[in-house]
C-alpha cells in the first residue's frame, strides 16, 4: 500500500539479520583450521561437503522424508483435532469445562516422556511416533483456538444475529475468521514441536529419519553427518514455518494490515 | 412529520405513516452479581412512532444502552412488554437494526463485502446484494472505498459503513448505541450532519441513544431523559426545530431554549450519578 516506513529497505533488513550468523560461521571455520578446537567443531566447509555428499547418495533423501511422514502425520491428526476441540471449547462453556482439568494438568508433561508407554502400546514403528508427535501439535493447536474463539470481540457476534444470521453461519462467518489469527498462531507453534517432538522421539527409538542419523552418526563419532542432519532439520523447519507465515499472510487479508505490513 | 410518505428516493420501504411502531410498557431490569442486585431499569415506556427520530439521553450507568441491547434482544429483561408492530420482540432479528459505537464492522471482509454479508445472510442473491450495497455505499459517500478493508478507513469512515450495512437490510427501526462516541469531536459533528441528511432521504425510524445534548437535540424529534440508576423516564422534549435541518440551527435561539430545557433536567440525574461513586 505504501511505500516502506521502515528505516531499511527489505535487502538491508535482511543483511541485518544476516550479519551475526555469517561472522559466527566464518569465525567458526577459521578456528577449526588455524585454532585448536575439539574433534566435534568441525569446519562448516567440511560439513558441508558432507551433506553434499550424502544428498548424492541419496541417503539424506530417504531419512528425510521418513522424518517428514512422521512429523505430518502426527502434525496433521495433531493439529486437526485441536483446532476443532479448541473452537468448540471456545464457544461452548460446558466443553471447555470437560477439557480444562485435563488440558491444564498434562500440558506442562513433556509429551515425549509417554513415549515408552506408546511403543508398548502400538509397536516401535512409526504409529507410536505419530501418536506422540500428535499429542505435542495437540496442545498449543488446542489452547490457540480455544483463546480464539473465546476471545471474539461479542459485537462481531451480535451484529450477525441482528442481520438474522443463525447459528451455524455465526459459527462459519465469523467466530471462524475472527479467531483465524490466534488458530494460526497455534499451528505454527505446533509446527515446531511436530519437528522437535519427531527428532527426539527418532533419537530415542528409531531405525530411519534425522533423529536417528543423528544419533548414528554421534555414535560412530562421525560428526560430519551428525551436523549434516541438525542442518537438514534446520532447513526443514525454516521452509515448514515459512510456508505457514505465506499462508497466514493470504488467509488474513485485512486483519494484519498495519499491524506486520502485510500489504506492503 | 409525514413519516413514511416520502420514499421517492428508493431507500427503505417501511410504509405506513405515523402509527405507533414501538411500544414499551413497564420495562424492568435486574443484574446480578453474586448476592448483589442492581436494578438497572425501573418501569420505563415508550412509544415511538414510524418514522420518529427519537433520542434517549441521560448519564453514564442509567441504563440507556441497556435498553437498546433489551430492545435488540441480546439481553434478556425482567418485566414488562416491548412490541414492535404488535408483536412482542424475541430475541435478536433483522427488523431491528443495531449500529454500535466500536462499529463492529468484520476486519476480514471488504467495505462492500461488510455491506452485502448483511443481505448474503438473508439470502439474496450475489448480484443484487451487490447491487444494493453500492446503492447504501453511495448513500453514505463511500463508493469509491467500496474495495478497501476497514482498518484502512478512518474512525467515522466505518461509522459510515456501519450505518450502510444496517440500512441495507431495511430494518423496521434503527437501534444506534452512542453510534459518534468513539470518534473525535470534529469528525462527529460532521457525522451528525451526514446523519441528518441521510435521515431526511430514508425517513427511518430510529431510537438514538447518546450523552450528548446538542446530538440529541440536533437530530431528534424527540428527546428522552433518562433518570440515574435505576433508568426511569424522567422527562419527555418535543424538538419542533424545522426540517431539514442545517448545522447552524445550532446557534439560534429556539435550540438553545431546548438544550437549557433538557440540560435543566438532566443536571440532577449526572450529580445523582456521581453520587452514588462516591
Amino acid at each position: 500500500m505504501k511505500a516502506a516506513a521502515a528505516p531499511f529497505s527489505r535487502g538491508r533488513r535482511a543483511a541485518l539479520g544476516l550479519a551475526l550468523p555469517l561472522a559466527a560461521l566464518a569465525a567458526w571455520e577459521l578456528s577449526a583450521r588455524y585454532g585448536t578446537v575439539p574433534d566435534y567443531l568441525i569446519a562448516p566447509s567440511r560439513i558441508l561437503a558432507a551433506t553434499w555428499e550424502m544428498v548424492l547418495s541419496g541417503e539424506l533423501w530417504r531419512h528425510t522424508a521418513d522424518s517428514l511422514l512422521r512429523a505430518i502425520g502426527g502434525y496433521a491428526i495433531g493439529g486437526a483435532a485441536g483446532v476443532a476441540m479448541g473452537l468448540l471449547a471456545g464457544i461452548a462453556r460446558p466443553v471447555e469445562r470437560f477439557y480444562d482439568p485435563i488440558v491444564s494438568l498434562t500440558y506442562p508433561v513433556p509429551k515425549i516422556v509417554v513415549l515408552p508407554i506408546l511403543i508398548a502400546w502400538l509397536g516401535a514403528g512409526d504409529a507410536s511416533k505419530i501418536a506422540v508427535i500428535t499429542a505435542a501439535v495437540f496442545y498449543p493447536t488446542f489452547i490457540n483456538a480455544l483463546y480464539g474463539a473465546k476471545g471474539v470481540n461479542r459485537l462481531f457476534v451480535w451484529s450477525a444475529r441482528n442481520m438474522g444470521a443463525a447459528p451455524l453461519q455465526v459459527f462459519a462467518k465469523v467466530i471462524l475468521p475472527a479467531s483465524l489469527p490466534q488458530v494460526l498462531t497455534g499451528l505454527r507453534i505446533g509446527l515446531a514441536l511436530a519437528f522437535i517432538v519427531t527428532v527426539a522421539a527418532e533419537l530415542q527409538n528409531s531405525r530411519s529419519g534425522l533423529g536417528y542419523l543423528i544419533a548414528d552418526a554421534e555414535n560412530s563419532l562421525r560428526f560430519d553427518l551428525m551436523y549434516a542432519a541438525i542442518i537438514a532439520i534446520g532447513v526443514i523447519g525454516f521452509a515448514g514455518d515459512r510456508v505457514l507465515v505465506a499462508l497466514r499472510r493470504r488467509a488474513l487479508a485485512g486483519q494484519t494490515l498495519g499491524k506486520e505490513g502485510a500489504h506492503g | 412529520m409525514a413519516a413514511g410518505a416520502m420514499r421517492e428516493s428508493g431507500f427503505g420501504t417501511l410504509g405506513g405513516a405515523g402509527g405507533a411502531l414501538l411500544e414499551v410498557r413497564d420495562l424492568e431490569k435486574t443484574f446480578r452479581r453474586g448476592a448483589r442486585t442492581v436494578q438497572a431499569i425501573d418501569r420505563f415506556s415508550l412509544t415511538v412512532s414510524e418514522g420518529e427520530f427519537v433520542a434517549i439521553v441521560g448519564p453514564s450507568g442509567c441504563g440507556k444502552s441497556t435498553f437498546l441491547h433489551i430492545l435488540g434482544g441480546f439481553e434478556p429483561h425482567d418485566g414488562g412488554t416491548m412490541l414492535l408492530n404488535g408483536a412482542p420482540v424475541r430475541g435478536p432479528g433483522p427488523d431491528r437494526g443495531m449500529l454500535f459505537q466500536e462499529f463492529a464492522l468484520y476486519p476480514w471482509r471488504s467495505v462492500i463485502g461488510n455491506v452485502a454479508w448483511a443481505l448474503e445472510v438473508q439470502g439474496k442473491p450475489k448480484a443484487e446484494r451487490i447491487a444494493i450495497a453500492e446503492r447504501y455505499l453511495k448513500l453514505v459517500g463511500l463508493s469509491q472505498f467500496r474495495d478497501a478493508y476497514p482498518a484502512e478507513l478512518s474512525g467515522g469512515m466505518k461509522q459510515r459503513v456501519a450505518l450502510a450495512r444496517v440500512l441495507a437490510f431495511e430494518p423496521r427501526i434503527l437501534l444506534m448505541d452512542e453510534p459518534f462516541g468513539a470518534l473525535d469531536a470534529q469528525t462527529r459533528e460532521l457525522m451528525q450532519e451526514e446523519l441528518n441528511a441521510i435521515w431526511q432521504q430514508t425517513r427511518n425510524t430510529v431510537l438514538f441513544v447518546t450523552h450528548d445534548i446538542d446530538e440529541a437535540i440536533y437530530l431528534a424529534d424527540r428527546v428522552i431523559v433518562f433518570t440515574a440508576r435505576p433508568g426511569r423516564l424522567k422527562d419527555e422534549i418535543r424538538v419542533k426545530l424545522e426540517r431539514p435541518r442545517r448545522i447552524d440551527v445550532k446557534k439560534t435561539a429556539a435550540y438553545m431554549g431546548y438544550r437549557n430545557r433538557v440540560w435543566d433536567s438532566l443536571r440532577e440525574e449526572v450529580l445523582k450519578a456521581r453520587e452514588e461513586f462516591r
